[in-house]
């Protein structure tokens, strides 16, 4: 399903800690290893403060890793300063989860699709309005729109705007982060036919994070369970409802409310709260959550392991 | 008569309606849910059965009958003695809710000592008694904390202990679970049923998560627009219904199994 030879980003024992105070140290990514492939959408999906956002930041530029390395065409972007990082960024673009606040609330539509172009030189100033209708209608809103102001649309709206900008530069990557979970689910449907529309037309690739698991299966070829800073399955999209093995990504299946569920079953979920990433246990990090857990998995953290094609686990449980 | 009368009302914001008949009736122990789209007039709903409309809103038409009493002639002595005691609300935020610089203990304290005349020692032991209910795990420590020190599945609990206290036969709850992890909010909603089983709890839940409406509900109202759009229970709502409206809202709902957009 997946060729070797499209592989377009690949993200290599990524680490990333935060210094916490007293001298300790906030592992966000452990050893994360994901590839990223030409036209195909990865879905990350974990609980908050597991490391998603910071491991896309990463992919992005917005920070840096501290170990590892992130392979765009061969080339390590995490090492990159200067001219070379801002000419990179036009590769690797970014939707954010609140299109309202992440704009400057006091430029037109019209600026705020224009300024990356601009910026790179792209286009002239003359041509501003013509792209920005052009860029208007691939999201589907009325070219009319340019002279609008954030506040006077709607969410949905708004982030159809914040989709067009990211693409404007017309970048081979996109990561979106929890972009939809501000919307209703009607307006989250259009926002997911039309990604998954200009993904086809453009052979865009696409990072989503989120933390709804029918979501992301709607439209995601791979997805990745993070949890406390670890990958710990990756499988392919389609049919996650039976394939995914490791007891965390099973429980965070149980955990959704489906109207295609047995409404008689009773809801199983975690009891506990996410462990503090600061005292992470020692072995698997699911260890103290886990109702499987065995004496092995306390002691030494299991790594990936491929148990059918495109699909890695990283228990104790499939060794 | 049951619970919970509300007959024909209408909700208005300055002279624009957000709200136009909205008739429902809800008996002890049952749990209805509102469901609709951003801006269809179900927080505003369940803001005035609770009597607390922001500013300017107002019930222009239609009645409000709480066990027999009419709601929309108490003054406001008489909604202190029933808020709280009688019914009760939880927000869909409630770090939000709390005062961020004073610590968790003082305001349940406050609140509790609101309702009855007792010492601030033994509030605080209610309170931890309660939130223990609640099944979070020492109690002490959580009064001890500010809400920012909290994650967001305990501050929910917290608004669920204080919003319980009094055990009151109504609770009005405004998203509870979306600001929160699906684990999280498999938690909360399982807290939720275990409130309606073990107390006889009536609750109105307004959601926009149609999943959880269906498993909670025994009966589902679908707003828009500030009107009833459809309504009914599970079985009609997402097997029955003939409703175009109620079709678009279930068919974008991402289901596991379902639809497949690559």
């Amino acid at each position: 399903m997946f060729d070797e030879k499209d592989v377009i980003l690949d993200a290599r024992h990524i680490t990333k800690r935060f210094p916490a105070s007293k001298g300790r140290q906030l592992t966000a990514c452990n050893d994360v290893n994901l590839k990223f492939y030409k036209g195909k959408t990865l879905g990350l999906v974990g609980e908050s403060g597991c490391g998603k956002t910071t491991f896309m930041r990463l992919l992005v530029s917005l920070d840096t890793p501290d170990e590892g390395e992130i392979l765009y065409r061969g080339v390590d972007i995490s090492k990159l300063k200067g001219e070379k990082l801002r000419q990179n960024r036009q590769n690797i673009q970014m939707v954010f989860q609140d299109p309202a606040t992440c704009f400057n609330p006091k430029m037109k539509i019209r600026d705020i699709l224009c300024e990356p172009l601009l910026n790179f030189d792209r286009i002239r100033k003359s041509e501003k309005s013509a792209k920005a209708r052009e860029l208007l209608e691939m999201v589907e809103l009325p070219g009319d729109f340019e002279d609008r102001y954030m506040h006077n649309m709607s969410g949905g709206q708004r982030q159809r705007v914040g989709i067009a900008r990211a693409l404007a530069l017309e970048p081979e990557i996109i990561v979106m982060d929890e972009a939809t979970s501000a919307l209703d689910v009607s307006v989250q449907k259009t926002i997911i036919e039309l990604i998954t529309r200009l993904q086809r037309e453009k052979g865009i690739t696409i990072g989503f994070i989120c933390h709804d698991l029918g979501l992301i299966q709607s439209f995601s070829h791979q997805v990745a369970v993070m949890y406390l800073g670890n990958i710990v399955e990756v499988m392919p999209g389609e049919g996650i409802g039976e394939q995914c093995r490791h007891p965390y990504s099973q429980a965070l299946l149980a955990s959704v409310f489906d109207i295609r569920m047995d409404f008689t079953k009773k809801i199983e979920s975690i009891e506990s709260e996410i462990p503090s990433p600061l005292d992470m246990p020692k072995g698997c990090p699911f260890s103290d959550r886990c109702g499987k857990c065995m004496n092995v998995c306390k002691k030494e953290r299991p790594l990936l392991k491929e148990t059918a094609p495109g699909h890695e686990v990283a228990c104790w449980l499939y060794e | 008569m049951a619970m919970l009368e509300v007959n024909n009302i209408t909700v208005s914001y300055g002279n624009d309606p957000a709200v136009r008949n909205f008739s429902m009736t809800l008996e002890e122990g049952k749990i209805c849910s509102l469901v609709g789209e951003s801006g269809s007039g179900k927080t505003t709903v369940i803001r005035a059965i609770f009597g607390l409309l922001p500013g300017g809103g107002k019930v222009t038409a239609g009645d409000i009958y709480f066990e027999g009493n009419h709601l929309l002639t108490y003054d406001k002595k008489q909604w202190r003695k029933i808020r709280g005691t009688e019914m009760s609300m939880i927000f869909q935020d409630t770090g939000a809710m709390m005062n961020p610089t004073r610590k968790v203990g003082a305001a349940y304290a406050e609140y509790i000592r609101t309702h009855e005349k007792i010492s601030g020692a033994e509030a605080a032991r209610k309170g931890i008694a309660m939130l223990e209910r609640m099944r979070l795990p020492s109690g002490d420590n959580v009064m001890q904390s500010y809400p920012f020190q909290l994650s967001g599945g305990m501050r929910q609990r917290v608004g669920i202990a204080m919003g319980m206290t009094y055990q009151p036969k109504l609770l009005l709850a405004d998203e509870p679970t979306s600001a929160l992890d699906v684990t999280t909010q498999a938690q909360i909603v399982r807290q939720m049923m275990e409130l309606k089983e073990n107390y006889g709890t009536s609750i109105i839940l307004v959601t926009h998560n149609l999943g959880i409406a269906a498993y909670m509900a025994d009966h589902i109202i679908v707003m828009k627009d500030g009107v009833i759009e459809d309504q009914g229970d599970r079985n009609h709502i997402l097997y029955h219904s003939e409703n175009a409206y109620t079709h678009k809202l279930l068919d974008a709902v991402p289901s596991i199994g379902g639809t497949r957009y690559v």
